[in-house]
């Protein structure tokens, strides 16, 4: 192994401790821009249709799963009102199913909060990455008190690409990544629990945005109660309770 | 199983709760603890929560302890006054509240709230009507709009604004139950069947919605409903556990009406002993609670050729 490299303690001023504390400052600065940019009264009118979509499908499921419980007449007449193929709660006429789903995409409103959000969190960090790069290149600025395995290289000598430096040298770049991606519990602590500026959590909400469709719910929740057999289950608890009045004799 | 346990911790908080009352009263401390706890479990305590909420409020050095918290309280208190009819508190609350949030939509709820106290309906009207431009799916001040159309007596206008509102949020159960009993006064009893079998759909362990849907099958009558009736008769029992009387004495009522309509023609329904076995139980309950109407029972059950 090639010898002990021995480390400035300037390194250790003006580079380790100054990127360290700059990473959490722009942290903190973050989440209040993010906070300032962030819509006014999260939601300021629901789209009514939407609102009644989502009900109708509570509303189904609920008969769905209950549907034991009254009789079949009043049974088939709410099968009836909800799956009926000309003006049925839960029929979507194929065109605007498909409509649905292009407004959905088109939606300025929704594009123009992941945009805020987006923004938030890729140029305060491309910033701080050409910063980074631009002042601290090529330098080793820390070393991990325990051997690492060549696995390691990648991730704690980005910048650095000499095979022969021992892996638990740090350089500067990757102790930029690894402030990034670590600092979430400081975070948490400063900020308070909630309001972490979690960039794992936010790039799942970003694939995640587009998830729900309350049209395909609907059709989905149609085939079902289109198959389900009505059993009513009343005559089965007159026995239940004759039973349960035995019980009560016999004490 | 979960139910059970929700039930005994909700149990437990009323007993705490009232503990609590009577320690703040009393000026032993707590107060704070004991409003907290009304406003989690919406215990409907005005009086209570008038005077010990209005002693913290007047505490200057208390309810600046309180920071941020203070206004909930105000809020709260502001309630409890309306409830108790004292519109001084709540006006003098809700002035402060609106000097703190402008423009606020619950500050502006409130208000609209005291003009409903004080019995000024149009006003209050307008007042929600501003809030609804604003938000309109403000579900609490649509149910609102309905307390007003009630409390003036004006029932067709209640059951359109139900109807309304449940064309929208139809999955509110609440509303459900409320449009069911305003059918029942109506004596609409085929559209209250309706919300009553929508109850069951929503929450069909409950036994209170049972017995309600079989009366009022058995007020429409009819050998169809009268059986059906039966049947949610026969169902609230296995769901109190034989413990509901009336469901006891429901079952004896449709055999009867029943055996009137068929005049003994129909014998399908005679496999079943429930009507005998209901009877019995009633007499037994009545022997060992109220032993001085047992003449009574036995001969109301003997003209039901029930025992």
């Amino acid at each position: 192994m090639a010898e002990e490299l021995v480390l400035d303690t300037a390194i250790r001023d003006w580079v380790l401790i100054p990127l360290s504390v700059v990473m959490v400052l722009i942290g903190v600065l973050r989440y209040f821009v993010s906070k300032l940019m962030r819509s006014p009264a999260t939601s300021p009118s629901p789209d009514p249709k939407l609102v009644k979509e989502g009900q109708v499908v509570i509303r189904a499921r609920n008969l769905r799963t209950n549907a034991q419980f009254i009789p079949a007449k009043a049974f088939k007449a709410r099968k009836v009102y909800y799956t009926n193929e000309e003006n049925g709660l839960l029929h979507v006429p194929k065109e605007e199913a498909q409509k649905a789903q292009a407004a959905m995409f088109s939606d300025p409103n929704m594009a123009m909060d992941m945009m805020k959000k987006n923004l938030s969190m890729i140029v305060p960090q491309t910033l701080t990455f050409a910063w980074v790069n631009f002042f601290f290149s090529g330098f080793v600025a820390a070393k991990i008190p325990f051997p690492l395995t060549q696995r390691f290289r990648g991730m704690l000598q980005n910048g650095i690409d000499l095979s022969t430096v021992d892996v638990s040298y740090v350089s500067s770049r990757s102790w930029y990544f690894l402030n990034l991606f670590g600092l979430r519990g400081l975070f948490s602590l400063i900020l308070g629990e909630e309001n972490a500026t979690d960039d794992a959590q936010k790039m799942m909400q970003m694939g995640g945005g587009f998830g729900f469709n309350p049209t395909m719910s609907l059709g989905a929740e149609k085939d079902s109660l289109d198959i389900i057999q009505h059993d009513w289950a009343l005559p089965k608890m007159e026995r239940h309770a004759e039973d349960v009045l035995k019980q009560l004799l016999k004490k | 199983m979960a139910a059970a346990v929700a039930a005994a911790t909700t149990a437990e908080d009323e007993a705490r709760l009232l503990r609590l009352e009577e320690q703040a009263e009393h000026g032993g401390g707590g107060a704070w603890e004991y409003l907290c706890l009304a406003r989690r479990l919406r215990a409907r305590r005005p009086a209570h929560v008038l005077r010990v909420g209005l002693a913290l409020l007047n505490n200057a050095s208390a309810r600046s302890g309180l920071a941020s918290e203070q206004w909930t309280l105000y809020e709260q208190v502001a309630m409890a006054a309306m409830d108790c009819q004292r519109l001084d508190v709540a006006k003098d609350c809700i002035g402060v509240l609106s000097k703190q949030f402008p423009g606020s939509t619950r500050v502006a709820r409130l208000e609209a709230l005291l003009f409903e106290a004080k019995g000024e309906w149009s006003e209050a009207e307008r007042a929600y009507a501003l809030i609804l431009e604003n938000n309109p799916f403000d579900q609490i001040v649509h149910k609102r709009k309905i307390a007003i159309a009630k409390a003036q007596g004006d029932m067709s206008i209640v059951v359109d604004y139900l109807n309304k509102y449940l064309e929208l949020f139809m999955a509110d159960h609440d509303a459900w139950r409320e449009l069911a009993e305003t059918y029942v006064s109506l004596q609409m009893y085929k559209q209250a069947a309706f919300c009553y079998e929508e109850l069951i759909l929503a929450q069909p362990t409950i036994p209170l919605y049972h017995i309600a849907y079989a009366e009022v099958l058995y007020t429409m009558g009819g050998l169809e409903n009268l059986q059906t009736a039966k049947k949610y008769y026969a169902s609230t029992i296995q769901l109190t556990g034989g413990k509901n009387t009336r469901a006891l004495f429901g079952v004896c009522l449709c055999t009867s009406a029943i055996n009137q309509l068929t005049k003994g023609r129909n014998r399908e329904e005679e496999g079943s002993e429930l009507q005998s076995l209901a009877a019995e139980v009633l007499l037994k309950n009545y022997k060992q609670q109220a032993p001085s109407k047992v003449p009574l029972i036995s001969s109301m059950l003997k003209n039901m050729k029930l025992s």
